[in-house]
């Protein structure tokens, strides 16, 4: 065979498309999964924002109050500051109540409904 | 709808546009990442990967280089990565003389034109990564040297060898087994006189 055929042939083989291929609806795949990012990533933003929300509130409380009556305020405080180690377990019980119904019960649903 | 248009209406939320710029460039990305990696079994997910980069991403194109050249980048780079997370490190350094030696030997009787074809294609394969990428880029999607290098950061000088030498690889094959069927046929006259 001569070698302008051989050149010509390797030529046209390298211009084929390869084998490998994907689903017909990669497409449809793609967009569902940027969806499902953007809704996680707007839980957390979300989860984040109430949390705050929240916290401003209970110090905005706080600051009513000791402004009303110091000594109730204090009161309380002394009862944190005594039992500092129950308070913040049930602090992070409840936020993580509350990180799991605004966002990884939504994240657990969504990975279930894509398999 | 042009390439610009196309990316205004993805940053604007538009989940058409963008699947409808997955569709367009599916097969570049889909080329690109197969002769990288060869495996169909996680094909898929590595294509996935590039078009959530791309998504993610988009907002930072600055429109220096043709969409399907950042796009091919973004192609190449996460298919590499994933061919070095394999281990594959051995095929990064191509040595030509080993090369010779892995490109297998022809299965067939005969020499016809679309033996041959598939055996070449076959060969591409077993190329090593770089020079795959280089053939793939340059041949099946007709990209210009400055634009592979900008796809794979190769030299331009780099990107000449790889593709002299990947083809020079194929051709000897190519010519060795020609030449040895054509010694076979010869020896079959021979013996059957």
């Amino acid at each position: 065979m001569k070698t302008e055929k051989l050149d010509q042939l390797i030529a046209d083989s390298l211009c084929e498309e390869p084998a490998f291929s994907l689903p017909a609806d990669f497409a449809q795949k793609i967009v569902s999964a940027v969806a499902r990012r953007q809704q996680w990533k707007a839980d957390l933003r979300e989860y984040f924002f109430l949390t705050a929300v929240v916290a401003l509130l209970v110090t905005a409380v706080a600051g009513f109050y000791y402004w009303m009556d110091p000594e109730l305020v204090l009161l309380v405080w002394r009862f944190i500051s005594g039992n500092m180690i129950q308070v913040v377990s049930v602090v992070f019980v409840l936020n993580f109540i509350f990180l799991a119904d605004r966002v990884l019960l939504r994240l657990l649903f969504n990975r279930w409904s894509k398999i | 709808m042009n390439d610009i248009e196309l990316i205004d209406q993805v940053l604007k939320g538009n989940m058409n546009a963008f699947t409808f710029l997955v569709n367009r460039y599916q097969k570049l990305v889909v080329h690109i990442v197969g002769r990288l990696i060869q495996r169909q079994d996680v094909l898929e997910d590595v294509c996935q990967d590039v078009f959530l980069k791309v998504y993610q991403h988009l907002g930072k194109y600055r429109h220096e280089s043709k969409l399907s050249t950042w796009i091919a980048a973004i192609a190449y780079n996460t298919g590499i990565n994933y061919v070095r997370k394999l281990g594959n490190e051995r095929e990064m350094e191509p040595d030509d003389a080993s090369v010779l030696q892995n490109l297998a030997d022809f299965k067939g009787d005969s020499y016809e034109r679309e033996d041959l074809h598939r055996y070449v294609r076959e060969q591409i394969e077993l190329l090593p990564v770089h020079y795959r990428t280089v053939l793939t880029l340059f041949h099946l999607e007709e990209f210009s040297y400055q634009e592979i290098e900008q796809i794979t950061g190769m030299p331009e000088g780099t990107v000449k060898s790889y593709l002299f030498r990947a083809k020079a690889l194929l051709k000897e094959q190519l010519k060795r087994i020609v030449d040895a069927n054509s010694l076979k046929e010869v020896k079959e006259i021979v013996h059957e006189n």
